[in-house]
């Protein structure tokens, strides 16, 4: 670009101008400095709190290592990723991860759609009331939530079988989180109860920036409030659905992880586990971080190319109303 | 273009000083610090440090027992008694921290943080042993001052922490499974609750007659329980390790005959559905006929009956017709690692106090596990009076004498082969699943792991 300038000056412009082209240059290189020596500190912060660990993970997964102090990692090669795909749980672990993903995205996408579009033409108070009840289960500590859900669905003494048997639709209580049925069906219903809620509120962020013009213009064609959601709103909303289904889809793991484990702990025998369960366990019950690392590895590399895919989808479809 | 070249070569530059920190900070990583461990003692003699009640040294103890509500004011009041009588006189302060699922202490270990004592759970001791860098008490505490400590505790408890010959726990805290009795649904289902069941086949009996007359649920032996298992196993003649602990040979028929028993009172609809903590809830609840669960639980199940109006009473591990059973213990044993000899002295004195006489009266009146010094259940100075009146414990205590250790599993695998075998016994006895099938794949792949 500065490239015919930069040709013209020197070949037309006498000696004492091209002096002062020095100095701007002089001036540009210090402004130059100046905005890498301020991005430095975040550079600096992100190379010890990400790039470092992620560089560690990655020589981890080829040592053998309980990480405690005075013990010397042993180099093991491959052994890690082998073990890794000999384990009982690892099979288990990644369909259910599939699955939670799979799962989450009616609560992550579909239901609150409908919740932010169905809020969003309220009038007065109400909106806000109704918007703070889907928002409420988010900001709740899961621990805590985990527990009330455990008290629900207490095989005896809990509400869920109670009223179940007394409405005649089950002869006798369920043991619902030692039951390889229902276990991860619930932690997938819990996690995305919470996960309404985060959803709704971007969407109806976005609705609000969606102008109102559109909306008389096709009411006055004649569109009917089914048409007018397909034909603006959905493809208005689009970049926000599609930066939805990548949170969702690469976060679902993460987000399950609580509920796993203060509900069933990747039980029974196992089926209720997702991957990320499966490192924290590998990593710090077992305190086998070599093992932790290589499953952290494999699957570094599945979301990576998930997500690159995303992108491109996101890129593709995604309409952008400048 | 010029300017451009600059610049990128100034990205350049940036980029390679950002891979320099970052390799930098990762080289430094896994070499790791040789020296941090054995610095005052090769493995031969011990030296006790003096201590200095008016600078006293600060130990750390890490205690599952202050994460339950059951237990955790007797646990505190343990660390405080010693806090202040012996650690105010020598010196020594005790900070107790919660350690809830024993990860606590994994953590701060690895976080480099000051961890000295741990109670420690039986079954992962040696894999505790190799990678938290216990040490062995033949190693930090003088020989003689050891032995005569020891003196009162029986060899069969002592055994239970030591490994290759060395003495990496030392047994603490001690329960065995007891069955717990709700009087009151007894009563209601037409039973007598002093002549409770003895045999399986009694249980079974006993738990059925309890569902058809009050509706309520007559017995529960969660299959996750995690520890009670191995009794029930050895009950019927089974073993789950090799006595050289290189591997698995749990399956077998003594042990498929045991889980189909087991299984035929957990299919039978008396039993009480869920996991053990569920259990444990429901038993306190006064829903629930008969528990097998540690004697530990026995101050919370008498605060739960006495809140709801029922009697509590207890019986022994069941049998299988006429063989005795064979309880096994849970509990913890106390394992350390001091770094200096002041730590080495200090440790000492709270183990001294701990495992002693008046640690025991606390731990079995205040907790509610056993006293291993079994002879203060007689002594009127100290637990007499409180056996006589919780005879419960007299059940505890005679189950002592045919006692096995729960399985110590072995070595870096401990955890991966614990989880393998509850998960196979959960699958055996709560589903349709094969018996036979289920338990020879769990042995097969214990062996992988372990060979």
């Amino acid at each position: 670009m500065s490239k015919p300038i930069e040709n013209n000056m020197s070949t037309t412009l006498p000696e004492g101008i091209l002096g002062s082209k020095s100095k701007t240059v002089n001036k540009r290189k210090k402004g130059t400095l100046k905005a890498y020596l301020y991005l430095l500190p975040a550079l600096l912060l992100l190379g010890i709190w990400m790039y470092r660990p992620l560089l560690s993970t990655f020589n981890l997964a080829f040592y053998q290592w309980g990480m405690v102090p005075g013990t010397t990692p042993v180099p093991v090669g491959w052994d890690n990723f082998v073990r890794l795909f000999s384990s009982k749980d690892f099979g288990i672990s990644v369909s259910n991860t599939i699955f939670y993903t799979v799962g989450l995205l009616p609560f992550s996408i579909i239901i609150p759609l409908f919740l932010a579009v169905a809020t969003h033409n309220m009038k007065g108070k109400m909106k806000n009331v109704y918007r703070a009840f889907f928002f409420i289960p988010l900001i709740l500590a899961p621990v805590s939530v985990g527990a009330i859900w455990r008290w629900l669905f207490h095989p005896s003494n809990g509400l869920v079988n109670i009223m179940l048997v007394k409405l005649g639709v089950i002869e006798k209580n369920i043991a619902f989180f030692s039951d390889p049925l229902f276990a991860k069906w619930l932690v997938l219903l819990i996690t995305g109860w919470k996960m309404i809620g985060f959803s709704t509120i971007m969407f109806s962020a976005a609705l609000t920036g969606i102008s109102k013009d559109y909306y008389e213009a096709v009411s006055l064609d004649g569109a009917n409030t089914l048409q007018q959601f397909k034909d603006i709103t959905l493809p208005l909303l689009s970049p926000m659905i599609l930066f939805m289904v990548t949170m969702s889809i690469l976060f679902s793991s993460q987000w399950s992880f609580a509920y796993i484990d203060i509900l069933t702990a990747g039980g029974p025998f196992g089926t209720s586990t997702n991957i990320y369960y499966e490192m924290y366990k590998y990593g710090f019950s077992n305190l086998d971080v070599g093992m932790g690392s290589a499953a952290a590895v494999l699957f570094f590399i599945v979301f990576a190319f998930i997500a690159l895919a995303l992108n491109m989808l996101s890129k593709k479809y995604a309409f952008y109303d400048n | 273009m010029e300017q451009f070249k600059k610049r990128k070569g100034l990205f350049i530059a940036f980029f390679i000083a950002m891979l320099l920190v970052i390799f930098s900070a990762c080289n430094t990583m896994p070499q790791s610090e040789e020296a941090a461990s054995g610095s005052s003692n090769g493995g031969t003699t011990a030296q006790l440090g003096t201590l200095d009640p008016k600078n006293p040294t600060k130990i750390t103890f890490y205690s599952y027992s202050l994460t339950y509500p059951s237990m955790k004011p007797g646990m505190e009041k343990l660390i405080s008694d010693f806090n202040h009588t012996v650690g105010k006189e020598k010196g020594v302060i005790v900070e107790g921290v919660p350690d809830s699922d024993y990860q606590q202490h994994k953590a701060d270990i690895a976080a480099r943080k000051q961890v000295d004592v741990v109670q420690h759970t039986f079954p992962t001791l040696d894999a505790g042993k190799i990678t938290l860098g216990f040490k062995a008490y033949e190693d930090v505490f003088p020989k003689d001052e050891l032995e005569e400590h020891l003196v009162g505790i029986s060899e069969n408890a002592l055994d239970l922490g030591r490994i290759d010959g060395k003495m990496y726990g030392l047994a603490f805290t001690f329960s065995t499974p007891i069955v717990f009795i709700n009087g009151d649904l007894f009563e209601q289902a037409g039973l007598d609750p002093n002549d409770p069941p003895k045999t399986w086949t009694e249980i079974k009996k006993y738990a059925l007659k309890i569902k058809e007359e009050t509706g309520k649920d007559g017995f529960a032996l969660p299959p996750d329980n995690g520890w009670i298992t191995d009794g029930v196993l050895f009950s019927n003649g089974a073993n789950i390790l090799s006595e050289d602990r290189s591997e698995a040979v749990f399956a077998n028929g003594e042990t498929f005959e045991a889980i189909q028993i087991w299984k035929d009172i957990y299919q039978s609809g008396a039993h009480a559905i869920g996991s053990t903590t569920e259990a444990s809830e429901q038993f306190m609840a006064g829903n629930l006929g008969m528990l097998v669960t540690s004697s530990a639980l026995h101050s919370g199940m008498l605060d739960a009956s006495k809140a709801g109006g029922w009697e509590l009473y207890g019986v022994g591990l069941p049998q299988f017709s006429d063989k005795p059973s064979v309880p096994v213990n849970s509990g913890s044993a106390l394992a350390v690692r001091p770094d200096s000899p002041e730590k080495n002295a200090a440790v000492w004195e709270f183990i001294k106090y701990v495992t002693g006489n008046e640690g025991y009266t606390t731990i079995t009146s205040e907790i509610g596990y056993l006293p291993l010094r079994t002879d203060l259940a007689d002594d009127p100075n100290y637990l007499k009076g409180f056996v006589d009146e919780n005879p419960l414990y007299r059940v505890n205590l005679e189950q002592l004498e045919r006692i096995r250790p729960a399985t110590i599993w072995p070595g870096n695998y401990a955890t991966e082969a614990f989880t393998i075998f509850t998960d196979a016994i959960v699958k055996a006895v709560s589903t349709d699943a094969d018996i036979e099938k289920t338990i020879t794949e769990a042995e097969d792949s214990i062996n992988d792991l372990l060979n």
